[in-house]
């Protein structure tokens, strides 16, 4: 039982780390929505957040 | 059938200009759609005196002949081209008796295109009640044209302005402005180059690209090799026409309009003499914020001992009902501990808003704007600036990209650098737990000082944001000023409606935006507090134990001496005892310093950080306030969290520049790393040596 909620952890570990990297650090290509990549900003960039 | 008279009916938005069309046409009005374009124009035939008759077209309301939509371009392209049938003998622009600076920016552009124009001054009726006085002849002499007074609701005035009308030709068409003053060199060219046409018409035409006869903006350069300037230097010059005929307008209201607030009976004119009084104004303002934060203290309490005791209980009972392991571990002092941490703030936040949308909804914050507006221009900032700083106190992400209405870019710049400072939500439940913890739950004449001590943080904020602001004005150098239009919305009840979806939706975005990032770095935070390297981690109980006098009467300090070994030799306690010596000095312990680096994702993380390491090991269901108020200093001993500690940590994430997301946008707003880096920095040092003060004074 104790191996088996180790591995849990583990897992959970490595998403939550996942999670904070692709937010604050650096996001592959394929986890970019299509909505933000294709979103038109205006001339000056309004309209972009 | 005498000749009938093309009269176009301009004006702003809501002057009332569709109320003197119909008086104008009575039941002759019909309207119609024009081909081609969606924008609905009226058209109505007057009938004047003498037998001849006047075709009235209204027009779509614009602010100026600078279009900036479609509808506003429907009116410039009909004032630019004699040839259309409809094009105009006559302008007649409408403006509001309450708006009349506003409006007359309109009415100079539209003379100078030489039109005959009549200035129709609407809602004379309400001049008595506004204590609005005018002089009629000093603005017919100063604007050289016919200007008629009129109430289109109590149909008076109406007969003047067809006589107006009729005798149009009588009108000067001598430009209010010339255009040529604007930037004499050019326009002595283009004046060569186009030698029969318009200067204005033709400066139209060059910044608008419309087309009017056979000129357009291209056929400028081809034909005549006329050198068209630059998109930027065109924005300037037009600002510059914009702050000319400001200029020219306020030196005629100085002598043609007079406003005695004093005199006016108008109930919101009452309201707006005493809410935006230079003195009573701030009074009733600090009030309102002593009301609203004595509110939030007192309103919320019970909910959030209520959540408290609840996240409590849920650890204990996932602990009870899961097989014993470190996933149960996980979820029970490290997830769970950790978004209680955020959900119980949720009463206090939604408080927060609650009133914020009470007092926007009830027109008051327009009046707090214009009030700030006033100190905004004694630190070197215009009124522009206050939507972002207001809209600080919600987020600092938002209230950067607000900073977009500010034309001018040093003034956007120093807004952009100085927002952070405002107390945003996220700071919310940092300065919550820390004031429970040191400032006594005690009254100071009749108020609660937990809340005086938030509204000072709030104050402390705002003050800070402004004086920097003036310092970076003063190291900048901002030599040019842009200018703060801020239409005053009438008083109104609050709808209900409106304030609750609202509330719903900040206290969704608060929770949900910093729910996720408390959620995985409570899970990383509990994983380096639970696992380490080493015998020191891996024998604590051994080690412990032979050091400790065990006996039955002990035994729960000698659980809670392993706790805290194996917690001192943890990946977590390894790093946070790396950054202990620097924030040794300012009174805190190494699990603060964790905290503090943690909640650079976000601040609320916080205080689920230090929830979810305080609970590390501990098997007594305990509520967040009471762990941290347990805390003991390594160093001094006596608790940890003292009235200095306190202060000096208030102090520090008052002025820290902590959350990354906002680093992110001032970067996306300025293109460049160097601002964000400076604020960084800056603002970082700056909260460290005010909290390293604050200690050392206060211990």
């Amino acid at each position: 039982m104790d191996v088996l909620q180790n591995i849990l952890v583990f897992i959970t570990f490595l998403i939550a780390v996942g999670y904070v990297i692709t937010k604050f650090v650096w996001k592959p290509a394929f986890l970019k929505s299509k909505k933000e990549s294709e979103k038109g900003c205006g001339v000056s960039g309004c309209g972009c957040s | 059938m005498g000749k009938q008279i093309n009269v176009s009916l301009i004006g702003n938005p809501n002057t009332g200009k569709t109320s003197v069309f119909n008086q104008l046409t009575g039941l002759n009005q019909q309207v119609g759609n024009y081909p081609g374009i969606t924008v609905e124009k009226k058209e109505g035939i007057c009938k004047l005196p003498r037998g001849l008759k006047a075709h009235i077209l209204d027009l779509p309301g614009t602010y100026s002949l600078n279009a900036s939509s479609l509808d506003e371009n429907v009116v410039i392209e009909l004032l630019l081209n004699k040839n259309d049938r409809d094009f105009p003998d006559v302008a007649v622009v409408v403006s509001d008796v309450e708006n009349l600076k506003r409006n007359l920016l309109l009415f100079t552009q539209i003379k100078d295109l030489e039109i005959p124009t009549i200035l129709v001054i609407n809602m004379a009726d309400r001049m008595k009640r506004k204590g609005i006085t005018l002089d009629i002849e000093v603005l017919e002499a100063k604007l050289n044209t016919k200007v008629a007074l009129v109430s289109a609701r109590k149909n008076t005035g109406i007969e003047e302005l067809k006589e107006m009308i009729l005798n149009y030709r009588q009108i000067s068409t001598e430009p209010c402005l010339h255009a040529s003053i604007m930037d004499p060199e050019y326009f002595e060219r283009l004046r060569k180059a186009f030698p029969n046409q318009s200067l204005y018409k033709l400066w139209l035409v060059i910044t608008q690209d419309v087309n009017f006869g056979n000129v357009n903006r291209h056929a400028l350069h081809k034909e005549t090799n006329f050198h068209i300037k630059s998109n930027s230097d065109l924005k300037r010059l037009q600002q510059k026409e914009t702050i000319l005929r400001y200029q020219f307008i306020n030196g005629l209201l100085k002598e043609g309009l007079k406003i005695d607030l004093n005199s006016a009976t108008d109930l919101r004119i009452r309201f707006d003499r005493i809410l935006t009084h230079r003195v009573w104004g701030y009074v009733i303002f600090f009030m309102v914020l002593l009301v609203i934060f004595q509110a939030i203290y007192n309103w919320s309490s019970y909910p959030m001992d209520f959540i408290d005791t609840t996240f409590a209980s849920l650890s204990e009972w996932t602990k009870n009902i899961m097989p014993a392991g470190p996933f149960t571990n996980l979820i029970a002092e490290g997830i769970i501990p950790g978004l209680g941490g955020i959900v119980i703030f949720i009463p206090q936040i939604a408080f927060l808003f609650f009133f914020i949308s009470l007092l926007e909804e009830s027109g008051y914050m327009s009046r707090v704007v214009f009030l700030m507006d006033r100190i905004m221009r004694r630190f070197g900032l215009s009124g522009k600036s206050v939507v972002p700083l207001v809209s600080g106190t919600a987020c600092a992400i938002p209230a950067v990209m607000a900073a977009r209405n500010i034309e001018n870019w040093k003034e956007r710049l120093i807004t952009i650098l100085v927002v952070p400072f405002t107390t945003c939500s996220a700071r919310l439940p940092v300065y919550l737990i820390i004031i429970a913890l040191v400032i006594p739950d005690e009254s100071f004449l009749g108020f609660n000082l937990q809340g005086l001590t938030l509204m000072m943080l709030y104050l402390l904020g705002f003050g800070t944001a402004i004086v920097s602001a003036w310092i970076l004005n003063k190291i900048l150098k901002i030599k040019s000023k842009s200018y703060f239009v801020i239409e005053m919305p009438n008083y109104k009840l609050p709808m209900i409606k409106n304030v609750a979806i609202n509330v719903v939706e900040k206290t969704k975005s608060f929770v949900l935006g910093a729910g996720k990032i408390i959620l995985a770095i409570s899970i990383i935070l509990w994983v380096l507090a639970s696992y380490g390297p080493g015998d020191n981690f891996n024998k604590a109980e051994e080690i412990v134990t032979s050091t400790y006098n065990v006996d039955a009467e002990t035994h729960s300090n000698l659980e809670e001496e392993i706790a805290a070994y194996k917690l001192k030799h943890s990946y977590i306690g390894i790093i946070g005892r790396g950054i202990e010596p620097a924030v040794t000095p300012l009174g805190y312990d190494w699990k603060i310093g964790i905290a503090i680096v943690s909640s650079f994702a976000a601040r609320e993380v916080f205080v689920g950080t230090l929830a979810t390491i305080y609970s590390v090991g501990s098997d007594e269901e305990e509520t967040i306030k009471n762990r941290m108020a347990a805390e003991v200093n390594p160093i001094l001993g006596g608790p940890l969290f003292t009235f200095a500690s306190g202060i000096s940590l208030l102090l520090f994430y008052a002025f820290a520049m902590q959350c990354m997301s906002t680093l992110a946008i001032v970067k996306k707003e300025t293109n460049t790393w160097k601002w964000p880096l400076l604020q960084l920095v800056i603002m970082s040092a700056f909260a460290y040596v005010v909290a390293l003060i604050a200690f050392q004074l206060l211990k």
